[in-house]
């Protein structure tokens, strides 16, 4: 199979089960028998327009109690139960083995020749018939072959996609995708041979294995049509317990691998491209809690006394400057410009490529200053509605992209004397 | 010799079979690189642990020299044992895990194939002069019993060898050499040879080697009678070699090492078919000339010498090597003349050539070394760096043969550079260490602390180069100028173009260059990413520092990129229903629209503002109509510069087949697809949907009132338009003709005009027809029928849409007048007589042969002046302060002559700087023009000296042929609304009725020359015959318009009184229209430029004088 090496069991499963219209897998460990039967109500609420074509849903399973694929009891024969071993790799913390056992059940759409691929996160939070339905919409009827998500995330959720995601991916790669790393997409057939085989890629280059769907089909020839579908699903907090300087570690050192990879596509890629988008955004969601953005901003003057000379060896001098008047300001009035954040942004980018110090220690460094962000953030959207706050987004991203020179200039010349 | 079964066959390490053409060589020498084990002779161990160095760096293929056993007579390309590692450089096994780490990193390997010779000390030579003469083992290389065979052949050692002929006292015969004596040739007439070569390099393939330098391949076969060279048996030798690589083994490359001409270095590449690869060995010594003769010719020259080669070749280029700088391929005067600029003490020269580094070649100057490599890195090959000249190594010319330029390389400022630990003595060559080139002051540790330094400089470039495949791929097309100081060219691969200019001259020089192929592009500063300013169809102009370059990428306008993506329709709203207006005009649905419209807002025809750059559109209000089938939707459009603008969009959705047939009768005004898994639509300009503007129709004759978000919309009917509209119900169709608005027509009867940009206040069109029909009773207009306004909170009404009655026609004036003339120009090709000129004829008098050939167009120039006349009159009755004729007060008249003149002057300016590139035949007529700028700006001086100019009035403000139509034999007179360019207070404005009137003549002029042009393409040689009859038909029928004008207005206080004073007014109304013509034929059709330089040329220049 491509790009993953699956155990003989799963080989022959596969082999046995021949094609599949639409793999629908499970990019995590989850409980057999509540699978199924959740599996077995939500198919059946598929619909009409859905009934001829044959399904497949996989999850990894450990080896003990992966029983052999079967067809789904009191279903249609179309859909097939193939709870899968696990690759013996496929494991990391958080988002790196969540992109590992996304790369499997690619892999195993791959080799059942699937029309599409759904993946979903662990938590099946999005194993419902509309997002099902809207997924395979778009990758069956609309051709794309590359279909993201837009959640109906409340507007202090999923920060790190807002913050430096989703700016940086579209400003880098020129479409706009509200959700470039997530837990729940579709594939074409086509696309999922190739991020399948793109995992062989960024391991022998020491990638940090997280899978960048969206960059795969934008630098890649020929281009993937890109889709973007609303769905009203809800992920917990996808920490993992794990610490934040972590997570970014993970997550945003994985994106700037990527941009190092990826330097001669994106250096020609000017403004950004709206994607088509299909499905309702949904009601609202709840405001939720307010959010104390003092400990942020502490961590963020605590980060400007002990990093400064970290930043210094990073940022250039006007940045410095502005990020010391940010420490003088009063809490309330704190606010970190868009320019200078995408800047900041930038600029450990360029760092991370150069090597300028060690990379766990620069995203590290990093870290204060997103939270300075957050809280800056935080307290100008507290009184937006959630339109609003999307439209802010917008112009936040509208800014990186206007910044990107800034970028290309660095990057093309690195040197240190710059303003 | 191991044994070839324990060598397990790896693939090639790069899977792009043409990897070599965006390769950076790299050459080194493992001797000289680094030595790991302290014997004072670098090594593969020590190689392996400068990789980080070199990838770094940033080169991606390592070229190894000879590192095989060999008495090292010539710095190892003579060779002993072809399938070992010399001793002192490690061992295979060394070499195997060296090359394993290079693939690691991503960095291909290039070894050497010295197939042409071998060492005297290689067992098969022993062997051969051992060996009975004719026998097998003696015939692997070439003997005679006489030294006076391919006596042709030159001699490559000068310096050292007198003959290629060496006496073997062993054998008793004479073996073949072309280069030391040492260096015996093999000899490919004996088919074992090449058998045995095949073998070692199958054993350095089958290890993982990617490439193979071919060394001294002209000089494989000899044959008696010729200079044994480039022969056809040498030829087949290599395609033998080339079919064996292909047949075994995919992504390698061979080399072809070829001092030639390269004309005589093109066969190497075959059909694809011999080597990937052959150095550019000319080029260099011209890099070294230009830039010392400042001087673009010599590379230029050696370039148009060099032939195409196929798509899967490519040429090496380099600026210095391990061997001499070479002046085999150069004239003796060149020669000569590079002894003397860049060897100035005889020890640096060595056979025919210089033995020097770059770095020293080039007195150590910064900027020259960075100039010579930005043009090593941007011309059409792959650059192949030497070891050390990133650093701008220095060499030691009391060094014998090429030595000098082959010392150790310069890591840090330690005891032996960093190169070894050994005692000093032990070296295999002394370390550079004089106090400009030392290790002490050149090194790597110091360059790599030192953001400045040419190191780094050198490794931004390389990733620079890396980006673009153009450099490696690309086409190469120079620009000539007329400062041959400067070296411009463009390089261009798919859709990447770029234009690189270097300044050879050691002082600052202007260049312009003509890019106007490249019109519309803007150039971006590759280096820095800095935006330079857009290129035009006028001359580019540049300036350069002392050795300076410049690499621009040109990127087309960024609207454009956006519009080819939005154009392929993969942009979607998900509607549930046929009016779900909510998916579309929603916050979410409106965003989406917004990064749609740039894209939309440029195919469309009657978006003016296409040249301006679009940052965003956003939806401003909106309206559903036509049972909510479709909508108006009015768009602020914002600019990087100047202000924001108004636009109103018309949408509708249209489904099933209706949408098939738009996405292919319409796929312009198609701007997303609609839908959902039960309906499948496109989202599409409403004015093709016609209900919408039926619906209007409703809205305007009903005179109701809809409210948007911050508007009201009003219908207000004009008195005409029950009589015009009727009382049958009327099909909506589309009108064709779609210029800056659109249209729609309701059965034959009106015609209604959708005004795309909205701006408040009175529209002139709506304004002027509704005077002309209900106040002044004008009746060559279409009869205004109705409006529709757009009333903002606070907010002067801006016009929506217009309704007219519609005129039957036969087409408009200026299609009219092209056909008459082309029959005008058919009668007077058979006419062998020439006409007589006009202006010698009695003023007003229209020759007899224009009434014969043309009587017919003079009698509806009568008419089409008598109607404009009337159209002046009518707009000179008006009494109400919008219409009411003024006498121009003298600082309008002193307004109106700055605005002229500083208009004049730029039209003068940029007709100067275009001169070079006019077409040949105008160039005469623009240097004329140009040397009477002064007498002709002169003219609006005498403006202000006029004193009665006649009253103003409201005029037409844009007329032209194009704004009538011809309606039984007739003129009706159309489109009000002025220069869409210009604000609405322009466009209002009052002005002489002579403008107008200026206007109509130019057009007669423009028909004239415009319809010769058409003719006289299926018939050239007819232009000399023709163009006297093009000017007497102009003068004719511009006589013709204006006597009967004239006589029509009468004494009308509108024209001025004095003869004088209108043939004065006039002709600088008709100056300025010639002048506007100019700019724009100088921007967009410089082939057209005589026309209107006839027309200046055809002024008098005497003010005041009739």
């Amino acid at each position: 199979m491509a790009g993953i090496e699956f155990s003989e069991e799963t080989r022959q499963q596969a082999e046995r089960i021949g094609s599949a219209d639409i793999v629908v897998g499970v990019a995590g460990p989850v409980a057999a028998d509540a699978v199924r039967t959740r599996a077995e109500t939500v198919f059946g609420l598929l619909g009409p327009s859905f009934t001829s074509l044959r399904f497949v849903f996989a999850w990894p399973s450990s080896a003990a109690d992966a029983p052999a694929a079967s067809l789904a009891a009191d279903q249609p024969a179309a859909l097939t139960f193939f709870p899968f071993a696990s690759p013996a790799h496929a494991e990391g913390e958080l988002w790196a083995g969540v992109s590992a056992q996304q790369r499997a059940v690619l892999s195993l759409a791959a080799h059942l020749n699937a029309r599409a691929c759904i993946v979903l996160g662990a938590d099946l939070a999005a194993l419902h018939a509309h997002p099902l339905q809207l997924l395979a919409y778009a990758v069956l009827e609309r051709q794309c072959g590359l279909v993201m998500p837009i959640y109906n995330a409340a507007k202090y959720d999923g920060l790190i996609n807002s913050g430096i995601l989703a700016p940086l991916n579209r400003a880098l790669y020129g479409r706009r995708i509200r959700y470039p790393l997530a837990f729940d997409f579709a594939a074409s057939g086509a696309m999922c041979a190739r991020l399948a085989r793109l995992e062989s890629h960024q391991n022998n280059h020491g990638g940090s294995g997280l899978l960048w769907p969206v960059t795969a089909a934008t630098t890649q020839s020929p281009q993937t049509t890109i889709g973007q579908v609303h769905l009203d699903v809800h992920h917990p907090t996808a920490s993992g317990g794990l610490d934040l300087s972590a997570v970014l570690a993970q997550i945003v050192g994985s994106l700037f691998q990527e941009t190092e990879a990826c330097a001669a596509h994106w250096q020609r890629v000017r403004g950004s491209q709206p994607v088509p988008v299909w499905g309702a955004a949904a009601a609202e969601p709840p405001e939720g809690q307010p959010v104390d953005t003092r400990p942020m901003l502490d961590s963020f003057l605590l980060g400007s006394r002990n990093l400064d000379e970290v930043w210094r060896l990073v940022l250039p001098p006007n940045t410095l400057l502005d990020l010391r008047r940010l420490t003088k300001l009063a809490p309330e009035d704190f606010r970190m410009p868009d320019e200078l954040w995408a800047g900041i942004v930038y600029d450990f980018a360029l760092a991370y490529r150069l090597r300028t110090l060690g990379r766990a220690h620069l995203l590290g460094a990093l870290t204060p200053l997103y939270l300075g962000w957050v809280a800056s953030y935080i307290r100008e959207v507290s009184v937006l509605s959630h339109t609003d706050a999307e439209q802010r987004l917008e112009q936040f991203a509208r800014v990186w992209e206007e910044k990107k020179p800034y970028l290309l200039s660095r990057w093309r010349w690195p040197d240190r004397f710059n303003p | 010799m191991p044994e070839l079964q324990t060598i397990v066959r790896k693939p090639g390490s790069n899977s792009d079979p043409l990897w070599y053409k965006d390769a950076i060589l790299y050459e080194v020498s493992v001797k000289a690189f680094q030595d790991s084990n302290n014997d004072g002779v670098g090594d593969f161990p020590g190689l392996m642990q400068r990789l980080d160095y070199l990838q770094d760096l940033g080169v991606t293929c390592l070229w190894l020299l000879p590192f095989f056993p060999s008495p090292l007579r010539d710095d190892g390309y003579d060779i002993s044992d072809y399938m070992s590692v010399h001793p002192s450089y490690g061992t295979l096994e060394d070499f195997q895990r060296f090359l394993e780490a290079a693939h690691d990193r991503g960095l291909q390997v290039m070894i050497e194939l010295v197939i042409n010779h071998s060492s005297d000390q290689h067992p098969w030579f022993q062997r051969a002069r051992h060996a009975p003469a004719g026998s097998p083992e003696r015939n692997f290389y070439v003997w005679s019993d006489t030294d006076q065979k391919y006596k042709d052949a030159r001699i490559i050692f000068t310096d050292t060898e007198k003959s290629n002929w060496t006496w073997d006292p062993v054998a008793q015969a004479y073996y073949w050499h072309r280069f030391f004596s040492h260096q015996p040739d093999l000899n490919y007439d004996n088919p074992e040879v090449l058998e045995e070569v095949l073998s070692v390099m199958r054993y350095w393939l089958d290890m993982g080697v990617d490439a193979l330098r071919i060394d001294a391949i002209p000089y494989l076969v000899e044959r008696d009678g010729t200079n044994c060279e480039n022969l056809p048996e040498t030829h087949e030798i290599i395609k033998k070699i080339r079919a064996a690589i292909d047949e075994g083994y995919a992504g390698r490359m061979v080399l072809a090492e070829a001092n030639q001409w390269p004309t005589d270095v093109r066969p190497y590449f075959g059909n694809g078919d011999e080597c990937h690869m052959a150095f550019h060995f000319p080029l260099m010594p011209r890099l070294y000339m230009g830039l010392r003769q400042e001087d673009r010719l010599p590379i230029t020259d050696i370039m148009a010498q060099t032939p195409a080669i196929p798509d899967n070749c490519q040429w090496g280029l380099f600026l210095r090597n391990h061997d001499e700088l070479t002046l085999e391929m150069v004239s003796d005067d060149e020669r000569d003349y590079m002894y003397l600029a860049y060897s100035a003490d005889p020890r640096m020269r060595i056979n025919i050539g210089i033995r020097r580094r770059l770095a020293p070649l080039l007195d150590n100057n910064r900027r020259r070394i960075e100039l010579l490599s930005s043009i090593l890195f941007s011309f059409p090959g792959t650059p192949i760096l030497y070891y050390g000249d990133e650093l701008g190594m220095g060499d030691n010319i009391y060094l014998g043969d090429r030595n000098g330029v082959r010392t150790p390389m310069q890591w840090t400022p330690d005891r032996n550079a960093g190169f070894s630990r050994c005692n000093p003595a032990k070296l295999y060559s002394p370390v550079i260490m004089d106090p400009v080139w030392g290790y002490e002051a050149i090194n790597v540790e110091a360059q790599q602390n030192d953001p400045s330094s040419l190191l780094n400089w050198m490794r931004n470039m390389i990733a620079l180069r890396k980006l673009f495949q153009v450099f490696g791929r690309g086409t190469l097309r120079f620009l000539d100028s007329s400062n041959r100081k400067v070296l411009a060219y463009v390089r261009q691969y798919q859709e990447q173009t770029v234009l690189c200019v270097a300044n050879l001259s050691r002082f600052a020089q202007p260049v312009q260059l003509d890019l106007s192929e490249l019109d519309g592009m803007t150039p971006v500063e590759m280096l820095g990413y800095v935006e330079f300013p857009l290129i035009t169809k006028q001359p580019y102009a540049l300036t350069l520092g002392p050795y300076g370059f410049l690499w621009l990428e040109l990127q087309p306008a960024m609207n454009t990129v956006e519009m080819t993506a939005s154009a392929s329709g993969e942009e979607s709203f998900y509607v549930e229903s046929e009016n779900d207006w909510q998916a579309v005009l929603s916050a979410d649905g409106a965003m989406k629209l917004e990064a749609l419209l740039p894209a939309y807002l440029q195919r469309q025809r009657w978006f003016g503002s296409k040249s301006r750059s679009i940052l965003h559109a956003k939806v401003d209000d909106c309206l559903l109509f036509d049972e909510n089938r479709s909508a108006l939707v009015w768009v602020t459009v914002e600019y990087d510069t100047g202000e924001p603008e108004l636009w109103l969009l018309c949408l509708a959705m249209s489904f099933g087949a209706d949408a098939d047939a738009l996405r292919e009768s319409a796929p312009q005004q198609v701007l997303a697809v609609v839908g959902s898994a039960a309906i499948s639509g496109v989202l599409h300009d409403g004015m093709l949907r016609a209900g919408a503007p039926a619906a209007l129709l409703e809205v305007l004759a009903r005179g109701e009132e809809l409210h948007t978000r911050h508007a009201v919309l009003r219908g207000l009917p004009g008195a005409a338009l029950p009589g015009l509209r009727g009382a049958q119900p009327l099909t909506t169709r589309p009108a064709g003709a779609e210029q800056s608005n659109s249209s729609a027509i309701f059965g034959d009867r009106l015609i209604m005009k959708l005004f795309r940009r909205q701006q408040p206040g009175a529209n002139p069109d709506v304004e002027i027809g509704r005077f002309l029909t209900e106040t002044a009773k004008f009746a060559n207009i279409p009869p205004f029928a109705g409006s529709i306004e757009y009333r903002r909170n606070g907010h002067e009404p801006a016009t929506l849409a217009l309704l007219q009655g519609l005129v039957a026609n036969e087409g408009d004036g200026w299609q009219w007048t092209l056909e008459e003339l082309d029959r005008f120009y058919e009668s007077a090709s058979f006419s062998r007589s020439v006409p007589s000129a006009l202006a010698a004829a009695p003023a007003d008098t229209i020759p007899a042969q224009a009434r014969e050939y043309a009587g017919m167009f003079l009698e509806a120039a009568a008419t089409l002046g008598r109607r404009t006349a009337e159209m002046h009159l009518a707009l000179a009755s008006g009494r109400n302060a919008d219409f009411a004729p003024q006498i121009p007060r003298p600082q309008d008249l002193e307004s109106l002559r700055a605005g002229l003149s500083a208009h004049a002057a730029r039209a003068f300016d940029a007709l100067k700087s275009s001169l070079s590139r006019l077409p040949d035949d105008a160039v005469e007529q623009a240097a004329l023009t140009l040397s009477r700028r002064g007498a002709l700006l002169g003219k609006f001086a005498a403006l202000t000296q006029l004193g009665e100019v006649g009253q103003w009035t409201r005029i037409h403000g844009d007329y032209h042929l194009g704004q009538v139509l011809r309606s039984r034999g007739d003129f009706v007179i159309l489109d009000f609304e002025g220069e869409p360019a210009r604000s609405l207070e322009e466009r209002r404005a009052k002005h002489s009725p002579l403008k107008d009137v200026a206007g109509m003549l130019r057009s007669f002029s423009y028909g004239a020359f415009a319809a010769l042009t058409h003719y006289i393409a299926r018939r050239p040689a007819e232009l000399g015959q023709l163009e006297p009859w093009a000017r007497l038909w102009e003068s004719a029928v511009s006589a013709e318009f204006l006597r009967a004008w004239r006589e029509t207005a009468g004494q009308s206080p509108i024209v001025p009184a004095a003869r004088e004073h209108f043939d004065a007014l006039l002709e600088i109304y008709m100056l300025d229209k010639a002048l506007y013509e100019l700019l724009y034929e100088l921007n967009n059709r410089p082939a057209w430029i005589r026309i209107p330089l006839h027309g200046i040329l055809s002024l008098r220049l005497h003010p005041g004088k009739n």
